[in-house]
């Protein structure tokens, strides 16, 4: 005898993975299958597998696997499930949307840096060559590759986004770990954050992005890269070619003030009786405040040596914080009332 | 399936249940007959397929069996599952139809169309 835990509460515990609502409804039907499909016909194998035997990582991932479906929801779940799983879709699409206004600028740059345009060549610190050598191509086909994902996961192609997006990421984890190891990385936490949160958690939020999950609204999306391009880097653009750029916030303040902007054009809805409930992109915006809250507090690590720059970014900090309060109390109750789940439809975007 | 696509796994339980009423494991072993063995559901896979088929209106609970001190819930096809088995078996059947003539080969069509 073992003396622990069975095969039957091996996989119960497994099972505690899944929601207590799917649970109460599936549990002892996948605990009578599970066990059936280990029992052999020899009664002293069945015995010893009772035992001793746990269940198979195969059938853990499949636990798992069903578990992040049920979690970040569909069509047919509950209704708080289904705002995460909405709030989580629509915050990974914003992620993969910046990463592809990023890509747009250095295209459009590649571009005037050619002098495509017919335009004067552009100032050396905004020039863009294409890259030589394996390593450089590799890293600018990468980079590229955040527009191809884009587009692939608003048309719905989930598995070639997510297949892209992994190829996508591996570049920059490699640079890191070189960097890191070889010891030329003199501030090491910022490029680490930017991986983490804003590659490896997008490529990890893409399991929202399942067969149950409502399509996203690919006109509105699709919209969304050119006219994010020319409101948010045209001024930037135009800053820097006028040789203002000493105005211009860095990535993480660019970001903070983005989603507190973004969190501010939402709170009319969100103060609004009558639209009480559909906080879904509420709930999209605090998560994306966390991710952008979190990278500027890392980032103050690089500016310790500036007083000046230390309260710059505490103050947009505070005012992300207070954006992102005022939606909260609207993202809490998307969790309670978002919309029913529809299907056919599409993400709100 | 309201202009769903049906998902690979799907078919095959649905097709699994054509026969007549199975248990949880029935289904699973039945699905790696009628694909020859390539696809093996695991049960986390099985449940979030019943689950959504449930949900669609397009199984149900047929009954429930004592065995080894345990229940094991029967599941059958509705009308509306046995419609989109059809409806789903006859897209198959035509796209092996058109392979078939393409590839110039003769003699039954149906068989092996659902793979």
């Amino acid at each position: 005898m073992s003396g622990g835990l069975g095969l039957e509460q091996r996989y119960r515990r497994v099972l505690r993975l899944l929601p207590g609502y799917y649970r109460d409804k599936w549990e002892e039907d996948m605990v009578a299958a599970f066990l059936d499909s280990w029992h052999s016909g020899d009664p002293d194998d069945d015995e010893w597998a009772l035992e001793f035997c746990k269940p198979t990582w195969g059938e853990v991932g499949s636990v798992a696997a069903l578990a992040a479906r049920l979690y970040l929801g569909g069509a047919a779940t509950p209704r708080r499930y289904f705002a995460w799983g909405q709030a989580v879709r629509n915050a990974v699409l914003a992620v993969v949307l910046v990463h592809a206004v990023l890509v747009l600028d250095v295209l459009v740059r590649t571009a005037w840096s050619r002098r495509v345009f017919g335009l004067p060549a552009p100032p050396a610190s905004l020039a863009v060559y294409a890259p030589t050598g394996v390593w450089p191509t590799v890293f600018y086909l990468a980079h590229v590759a955040w527009m191809v994902i884009f587009v692939t996961l608003v048309l719905g192609q989930y598995r070639t986004a997510r297949v892209l997006a992994v190829l996508a990421i591996v570049p920059g984890l490699v640079a890191l770990a070189q960097a890191q190891l070889t010891g030329i990385m003199t501030a090491p936490f910022g490029p680490w954050a930017f991986w983490v949160l804003f590659n490896l958690v997008p490529v990890l939020g893409m399991t929202a992005f399942h067969s149950d999950a409502p399509p996203p609204a690919r006109l509105p999306w699709l919209t969304a890269l050119p006219v994010g391009y020319l409101l948010v880097y045209g001024p930037l653009l135009a800053a820097q070619a006028t040789g203002n750029a000493a105005w211009l916030p860095d990535f993480s303040g660019l970001l903070c003030i983005l989603v507190a902007f973004a969190c501010l054009v939402r709170v009319p809805r969100a103060w609004s009786r009558r639209a009480a409930g559909s906080g879904v992109w509420s709930l999209t915006l605090i998560l994306l405040a966390a991710a952008a809250g979190a990278y500027r507090v890392i980032m103050l690590s690089n500016y310790l040596h500036d007083p000046h720059l230390i309260a710059v970014s505490l103050a947009e900090l505070v005012i992300l914080v207070a954006a992102a309060a005022l939606v909260a109390p609207d993202a809490a109750r998307a969790q309670a009332a978002a919309p029913a789940p529809p299907y056919p439809g599409t993400i709100a975007a | 399936m309201a202009g769903k696509p049906m998902t690979g796994q799907a078919f095959f339980v649905l097709s699994a249940l054509s026969g007549g009423p199975r248990h949880g494991y029935g289904i699973v072993g039945e699905v790696a007959e009628l694909s020859g063995g390539r696809v093996q559901l695991k049960i986390g896979s099985l449940y979030g397929v019943l689950d959504r088929l449930a949900v669609e209106g397009l199984i149900e609970a047929d009954r429930e069996e004592a065995h080894d001190g345990r229940l094991r819930r029967y599941y059958r096809l509705t009308r509306d599952g046995r419609g989109a088995l059809a409806e789903e078996a006859e897209v198959h059947a035509a796209a092996a139809r058109v392979v078939r003539a393409r590839l110039g080969l003769t003699g039954p069509t149906a068989a092996g169309a659902a793979g």
